[in-house]
This record gives C-alpha cells, structure tokens and sequence, in this order.
C-alpha cells in the first residue's frame, strides 16, 4: 500500500516549469526523504502534495485520497510543517499548536497539546511568546503544530535547515521515533547526507525525479576506490559501488601472502547523488 | 464553531500586541484633535458640525480598512493562511473570525472617536441621534473591515495593498459628500460616488445632525451600508483562494 502516488505531476508559473511530469510511489510507514538542490523544485512539490497548490497536470493520490477533491477528509490525516516556521510571533507557543490543532476536533486537544510539547521539549517554554524563542525553538514549535492532532502522514519541509547539528539530531531521533509508531513521513532537504536516514530517498533536479531508491543502492551507483598494499607497493583500482564488483576487484588477487593490506574508500551518499545531480545537468 | 476559534485567535493577537493596539485608537483620537486645530483657524460662520462627524467617520472607515487588509496580506507573506487551510480551516471560517475579531476593534474605535469628536467640537445633539451617530459609524467600520478582507484576497504581499489605499480612500473623500454635496459633482461623479460605503454613511449623518432631520427619510442609507458589508464579506469569501 502507497501513502503517496504521484504520476506526471507538472507545475507550471507562466513560462517556469517547477515541476515536470513527476512520478513517485512512497510507501507507508517509511521516512521518505526529497533530496535535491535549492531551487529544485521539492517545495513546489510538497505544497501540491497538501493541497495547498493546484496542478498543471498529473494524478495525486495521498493516502488513496485524490488530494484535491478529497480534500477536507485528507487535512485531518496529514501535519504539515512548511520551510518557514509559519507561526503567529505574538502568541505563545502553547497558543499557537492549540490553534493550528483546534480543526481537527479532538476532545482531548489540551491533553495533546501537552504530549507534544513534550515530545518536543518545549514545555518550560510554552507560555512565552514565539518572537521571543531562538530560530530553532520556533522550528520546534511548527513542527508540534504540525503533529499536536496526530497524523497518519506527515510533510516536513526542510525541517533542518539552519538548525545546529545537536538539534538537528534530536530532530531526526523525534523523527524515527514517528515512523515507529506508525507515521509515514515525507521530508524534504536540500543536505544530502541526511538522506542516508531515510528508508527510501528521491532526487528532485530541476523539477524532475532523477532517482528514486533505497539511500544503500543509490550508495551503489557510485564509485569505490580499492588501495591494495603488495610488496610493498601500493596499488590503486577505482571500481563500481556494488558490493559484487568489490568481490570481484579482490578475487583477482586471490589474496596471496604478498598482498599485506587492502583499504576500500566508498564514495559518500553526498557524493553519489552530487554526481547524479552533476550528470543529469551534462 | 471553528470560526469562534479563529476570532479568538485574533482578539489573542490584538491583545498580545499593545503598540498595535494603542496605535489603532491613539491613532485616530489625534488625527481628530489635528482637525480641531485645524478647525480652529477657519472663520466662525464655519459649519462645523456639517464636517466634524463625517470627518471622524472617515478616520475610522479609513483605519479599519487599512489594519485589518495588512494583517490578512500578513497571514499570507508570513504562511499562516496557507497552514489553516492545509490545517482544515475553510475560508468562510477564516473571513468570518477576521471580521469577528476585527468587530471589537472596530466597535470600540468607533465609540471613542465619536465620543471625543462631539466633546471637542462642542456638538450637542439629543440621545437618539447620538445613537444614530453611533450605529452609522460602527455600520461603517463593519463595512471598512469587509472591504480590508476583500482588497486583502487579491495582495501577495503587503506592497501590494498599498496601491489600493489612494484608490479606495482618497476618491471617497471627494464623492461621498464629506468635503461637498455630492448634488454640485457632475452626474457621472454623483453617481461613482454611489460605489463609496462613505456616501451612505454621510447621507445618515448629514440627516439626522440638522434639527429637523428625520431618519426614516434616509433609512435605506443604513440598510445598503449594511448590505454594503454582507456583500463584501460574500465577495471575499469567493475570491479567498484556498488551492493557488
């Protein structure tokens, strides 16, 4: 079952094309990271995917709704945490996770409100107002707007940008810990080893998904560099990221007495998906 | 229900924001004092009364159109608007709390600045006109808030209601009947002046300030500048977009 189905989806402003004939199936209960270059078009894509804009062209299916007709009974299933924090300045952050969530009718929304603060350890700093908290508290608070009721699925737009790395870690724990309890996640970013977090990762260039895998077989379309310590010499072999073409580099040494040391040098994530990036612009 | 919700959300944000709320009614008790001054230097034959009220009107039509435009453009250059929509708000629930919330403001700018316009100028005027005064005055800022929402809907940014501020403001001053009868404009302006919320609130007070006035002759004024606000609130919620 797909918690997103996407096919030729296109955005277009006038003569741009910010987004051109997408496909995407992402599965539930998984982190789905969008990876690509500033500009690439992934907010474009998740604002349609909320419904917030309105295809060119192409079918949108979230959790088996059509994301625009269905809309009313698809807003009370997805959270969405845009780029920028979107919050009222002047509202306590208490406030403004209670109103964001006060649509969705629970009973029980000042008991959640609470839950989420917590889970994102905002407590001690609920009643201050939101232009008193630092750029990361702030991310803190949208982010619990976007989780106080509870979604099935959730759309997180760049949610680490221009947060330090002890935050954003804890962000990223926050997000597993989601996943676990069953939330499928959508989360956008333009820094390309976070996608080494995610279950399936996409590559978003120019408006266009020019790959779309496991963050370990994207691993394999790069380049590993084989140092082979023999007699005293040392050799270098630049072979294939797969783990069968470093079987096979080793093999033709057979590993005899006189090879005394082999160190093995993968391309990062960053690397790899730099260089798809790099290709698709050649 | 969700749109009590997002009224006191609002009132919230009015009450969070002292500066913005002092400004609001500070504001116009100013401007009206500047006129009193300014009054002040013109001969005695000058008919005050036949300006004072009109005048205090428009500071309140004009302030109350302009604050509650700004901070709809706001909701959206800051992302807000597109959060309650992807949060399940309707846009009939967000206009609806803007105007409920934006009520008290109006209300109470509307009771304050008359209230000092008829003690400065030294107006005195029986209980029931003061009462006509009072509801043609708070008709108008109702009227002023709807039209902020619906100018409000075609702005992307904050500069982008600004052009509509000359455009609104300044040829109602000139048509309504504020500064002349509209009866000495030429047809065409005298019925351009019609498109104005100010034109029917200026008739009910050029009414029921003369010592003969009587209401029931210009009612219909009331009820089109009440109209006047149903309608635009039914406009804006048309032109509201909840998908771009």
């Amino acid at each position: 079952m797909y918690a997103i189905e996407v096919a030729g989806l296109a955005k277009r402003y006038g003569k741009i094309e910010a987004l051109r004939g997408v496909d995407l199936a992402v599965p539930e209960g998984v982190v789905f990271g969008l990876v690509g270059p500033n500009g690439a078009g992934k907010t474009t894509l998740i604002k349609t995917l909320v419904g917030a804009l309105r295809p060119s062209d192409g079918e949108v299916r979230v959790l088996g709704l059509e994301h625009l007709k269905d809309r009313s009974e698809l807003r009370q299933c997805i959270g969405y945490m845009p780029q920028f924090p979107a919050l009222y300045e002047d509202l306590s952050a208490r406030d403004n996770i209670e109103f964001f969530g006060a649509p969705h009718r629970a009973p029980d929304l000042r008991e959640k409100v609470e839950d989420v603060l917590r889970l994102t350890e905002l407590t001690a700093r609920a009643k201050d107002p939101v232009h008193t908290l630092s750029g990361g508290m702030k991310r803190r608070v949208s982010l619990a707007g976007a989780l106080v009721h509870r979604p099935k699925m959730l759309f997180l737009d760049e949610p680490t940008a221009a947060v330090d790395p002890q935050l954003r870690s804890r962000l990223w724990e926050t997000f597993r810990k989601l996943a676990k309890g069953g939330v499928t996640l959508f989360i956008s970013t333009h820094l390309m080893d976070e996608a080494m977090l995610c279950n399936r990762v996409a590559i978003l260039r120019e408006g266009r998904i020019i790959a779309s895998d496991t963050p370990r077989r994207i691993l394999q379309k790069g380049k590993t560099r084989l140092l082979v310590g023999r007699n005293g010499e040392e050799e270098e072999k630049i072979i294939g990221g797969h783990p069968e073409d470093l079987a096979a580099a080793l093999r033709s040494y057979s590993l005899s007495p006189e090879v005394t040391a082999v160190s093995v040098e993968a391309d990062s994530l960053e690397t790899v998906i730099l260089s798809l990036i790099g290709k698709e612009v050649a | 229900m969700r749109t009590f919700v997002v009224a006191q959300r609002v009132v919230k944000q009015l009450l969070h924001n002292p500066r913005f709320l002092v400004l609001s009614i500070v504001g116009p008790l100013v401007i009206v004092y500047f006129l009193k001054v300014f009054f002040d230097t013109l001969p005695p034959t000058f008919d005050v009364a036949r300006y004072a009220v009109p005048v205090a009107a428009f500071i309140v039509h004009f302030l109350a159109f302009l604050l509650c435009a700004i901070a709809l453009v706001q909701e959206r250059t800051a992302g807000t608007l597109e959060r309650m929509f992807v949060n399940g708000f309707r846009r009939t629930e967000i206009i609806g709390g803007y105007v409920l919330g934006y009520l008290g403001l109006a209300t109470f700018q509307a009771a304050v600045v008359l209230t000092e316009v008829i003690w400065l100028f030294e107006l005195d005027y029986e209980a029931q006109t003061l009462a006509t005064l009072f509801l043609v005055v708070w008709l108008l800022a109702i009227a002023s808030v709807m039209l902020g929402i619906f100018v409000s809907t075609f702005a992307r940014r904050e500069s982008q209601v600004f052009p509509f501020i000359p455009l609104i403001a300044l040829p109602s001053v000139f048509l309504s009947g504020l500064l002349v009868d509209v009866d000495l404009l030429p047809t065409w302006a005298e019925w351009l002046g019609h498109i104005f919320p100010l034109f029917y609130a200026n008739n009910v007070i050029q009414e029921v300030i003369q010592p003969t006035g009587i209401l029931e002759d210009v009612w219909g004024n009331l009820v089109v500048l009440a109209g006047y606000g149903v309608a635009l609130l039914l406009l804006a919620s048309l032109t509201l977009r909840e998908v771009e």
